[in-house]
């Protein structure tokens, strides 16, 4: 789906620089032929509007408000007055409009509130949250309305009539009451949404832009929210219908009254493309259970969680995403709480996979006490990116790896902890325990695309003509020994010059002096030497050259 | 293959078995020509387990492994080469220097490498794993590396003392290491198929050391 709904905005882009491209609205460009390119690209989208009419009322609304006459107030100009009021408060005669002094006076027992903006908010981002289940192309229309690109869900969720009953009773949920309507372009379908409409009268849906303008023709020019004065100069010259509107001559109209009101209707009708922002979610999971008895053995805990987890997994494939972190707290009694947090080398959602890695971890904690509850939250969402299988197996006919490398990284950091799997990487430095370093950020060993293996060349053939220069520089810097000792062992002195290591030691090749260092306080001053010792093994041994001379042995070849 | 033709023609008949057909397994060079004629098939093999007993450490087991640790590090698609419980720090420098990509190496520090060594093989993410077992190692817990490689289509190399000789083992191939002048002396302690005399591998003094 997901993928669906990026092709359809990649199409709708490349639309929309066409349209662009062809002039200003003001230019002679023949509609017909702008409106026929438009429909050809565009014809795909499908945009479902969430209107809330009395999104004011139903942001303040709480648990156990029964028919009681409610009425949402706001200070405007000095003056609290009503913005909405409760079907009950309506009955008794208070209208949004009113003085608040007015409308007490109507109803006494009138439930005065007053309005508030963050929670309206708060209301259309839920509802946004709860629309992303059905498509993931959500965008808010604020103050009062929510916007779905619908037409790759149509198939999933069966048909237009089953998606509106599944919107509509999930924004019931949410305790929203919307209106409803569906139309090929964004605005369409807010106007459509935001028009009055008779108990009776079917919800405004228009499958196709051929329809368009017929439908919209008959709806009042008001629900386009076109600027006050703009929709007062209209009026007085009888115009107050969209079709009238879209009757009247471009030019004039852009002349008259800007080129905005002009563009507005060609959004209406699609005549232009409208670019919408989805809204990028940015929640996180918690979930909290309580075991109906305390766990004290580590598999009650495993099994305890593992359904929490596959709780998770819905979550997660529902909003199309992954986590990169997660916690586990385990709850004992006294406030106390033992913590098994887990990172991911790369986005997880799987159960099975974070079942694994959090068995591992919590088979390694020791419980302090029994467990009275379990916690998990997660890190960010981030969205999913699902590569296709290989049709081969790693190693086998050339087959790539897909999950394998960090699921191994994991599986052995959760075990043996962070910092017991590591990389390697050189640091240009001749002191040798300096000449390397521990690699903590593993990638997966990749071969992708031809770009990185050309880059790879590159850097490949910058990296030897380094090396060359190097070893040009010290023509000794390649008698190095595989293994290097993690701190230099220090050697018995022998009968004559010479240090014992398991017997006398015979000189192979040497001295090699290293001096360097001076500048950060750990300078060396050494001679190296390459000996073999009584076992028949290479050693690297060096010498300080500072007193007291001693030798150590700092590498074996191996 | 044979002086006789005749003799030639008979062994191409499937029916015909042979001690050696069993080595007929899919092998990388070793990089050194008197050891790959002495191993069954020709070198090392694609995927097993292959157990290299020394006297102690460091009389040159690594170096057998050099030239093939460098050519598995160049293979599309990259898979990891392990390090499980190496004994000392892997010298990136000299390895570097060698031939082995540094980006390919995965070291890793465990008190329990058998596991470690078993996830490393089984996995598929790595083309190779090295793993330095000191003391006894079951011959049960082999079975299962050995059983690993064949998961994960890896070449496996674990590192043991002398001594374990005379254990039983279900590894693919056994080699005794020992030095020897300015190389080493190999003995096939168990192969399918391979040479039964030592194989001297000449390193060529400090300078073949070097790579």
């Amino acid at each position: 789906m997901v993928g669906k709904a990026k092709g359809l905005g990649l199409r709708a882009e490349s639309q929309k620089a066409h349209a662009d491209a062809s002039g200003s609205p003001l230019s002679a460009l023949s509609p017909e032929r702008s409106s026929a390119c438009a429909q050809s690209a565009q014809a795909e989208e499908l945009w479902l509007a969430l209107h809330l009419p009395a999104i004011a009322l139903d942001a303040v609304r709480r648990e156990g408000d029964g028919s009681q006459p409610i009425a949402v107030v706001e200070l405007a100009q000095r003056v609290q007055r009503i913005v909405a009021a409760s079907p009950a408060a309506r009955e008794r005669g208070v209208a949004p409009g009113m003085a608040l002094a007015a409308a007490l006076a109507l109803e006494p027992q009138l439930d005065v509130r007053s309005r508030d903006a963050g929670a309206e908010r708060a209301l259309l981002e839920r509802l946004a949250a709860v629309a992303g289940e059905v498509t993931p192309r959500v965008s808010l229309e604020p103050p009062d309305g929510v916007l779905l690109e619908v037409r790759g869900s149509l198939a999933l969720f069966g048909g237009v009539d089953a998606l509106h009953e599944q919107v509509s009773a999930a924004a019931r949920r949410s305790g929203a009451r919307v209106r409803l309507a569906l139309a090929p372009t964004p605005l369409a379908a807010l106007a459509g949404a935001r028009a009055p409409r008779a108990r009776a009268q079917a919800a405004f849906r228009v499958m196709h832009r051929a329809q368009l303008v017929g439908a919209l023709a008959p709806l009042p020019l008001a629900t386009l929210r076109l600027p006050p004065d703009v929709l007062a100069r209209l009026a007085k010259m009888g115009v107050t219908g969209i079709g009238a509107a879209l009757r009247l001559p471009r030019a004039g109209l852009a002349r008259r009254f800007g080129p905005a009101t002009l563009a507005t209707l060609d959004r209406l009708v699609g005549r232009s493309h409208e670019p919408r922002r989805d809204v990028s979610r940015r929640e996180r999971y918690r979930a909290r259970h309580e075991p109906a008895y305390e766990l004290t053995e580590q598999p009650a805990v495993i099994a305890f969680v593992t359904p929490m987890l596959e709780a998770l997994e819905e979550f997660l494939r529902r909003r199309q995403g992954s986590i990169t972190a997660l916690e586990c707290r385990l709850q004992h009694r006294g406030g106390t709480a033992t913590r098994c947090r887990l990172r991911f080398a790369q986005p997880a959602f799987a159960a099975a996979s974070i079942g694994f890695l959090l068995t591992e971890r919590l088979a390694a904690i020791a419980l302090a006490a029994p467990v009275r509850a379990c916690e998990l939250v997660t890190s960010r969402l981030v969205p999913r990116r699902s590569a296709s299988a290989s049709l081969w197996q790693p190693g086998e006919h050339g087959g790539g790896l897909a999950n394998e490398a960090p699921e191994l990284i994991e599986r052995l950091r959760a075990r043996l902890g962070e910092e017991s799997v590591h990389g390697l990487c050189l640091v240009p430095e001749h002191r040798p325990e300096q000449a390397w370093k521990r690699d903590g950020a593993l990638r997966a060993p990749t071969h992708a695309s031809s770009e990185q293996r050309a880059e790879d060349r590159k850097r490949q053939a910058a990296d030897n003509e380094r090396q060359r220069l190097l070893a040009a520089s010290c023509p000794l810097s390649a008698v190095r020994p595989l293994w290097l000792l993690s701190a230099p062992l220090l050697l018995p002195a022998g009968g004559d010059a010479w240090p014992r290591y398991e017997g006398p030691l015979e000189k192979l090749a040497g001295p090699e002096r290293i001096e360097t260092g001076w500048w950060d306080g750990r300078d060396v001053e050494r001679d190296y030497y390459v000996v073999r010792s009584g076992a028949a093994v290479l050693l690297w041994i060096y010498r300080e050259r500072r007193p007291p001379n001693e030798w150590f042995l700092h590498g074996v070849f191996g | 293959m044979s002086e006789n033709p005749r003799l030639a023609r008979l062994l191409e008949h499937p029916a015909l078995w042979r001690g050696r057909s069993a080595a007929q397994v899919a092998t990388w060079p070793t990089g050194f020509p008197a050891l790959d004629t002495g191993l069954p098939g020709g070198g090392w093999p694609r995927a097993g387990l292959v157990e290299i007993l020394t006297p102690r450490l460091g009389v040159g087991e690594l170096h057998l492994l050099i030239p093939v640790l460098s050519r598995l590090a160049k293979l599309t698609p990259a898979r990891w080469i392990a390090w499980i419980a190496p004994p000392f720090e892997p010298f990136a420098p000299a390895l570097a220097a060698r031939g082995v990509a540094l980006e390919r190496q995965l070291i890793v520090r465990t008190g329990a490498p058998l596991w470690a060594m078993e996830q490393a093989l089984g996995s598929g993410a790595c083309e190779a794993a090295l793993a330095w077992v000191q003391g006894q190692a079951r011959p049960r817990s082999l079975r299962r590396l050995q059983l690993a490689t064949a998961r994960g289509r890896t070449l496996g190399f674990v590192f043991r003392s002398a001594a374990a000789a005379r254990e039983t083992s279900p590894a693919e191939l056994r080699l005794a290491v020992a030095a020897r002048g300015n190389g080493v002396e190999v003995v096939l302690i168990k192969s399918r198929g391979g040479t039964t005399r030592p194989v001297r591998v000449e390193f060529g003094g400090v300078d073949g050391w070097q790579g």
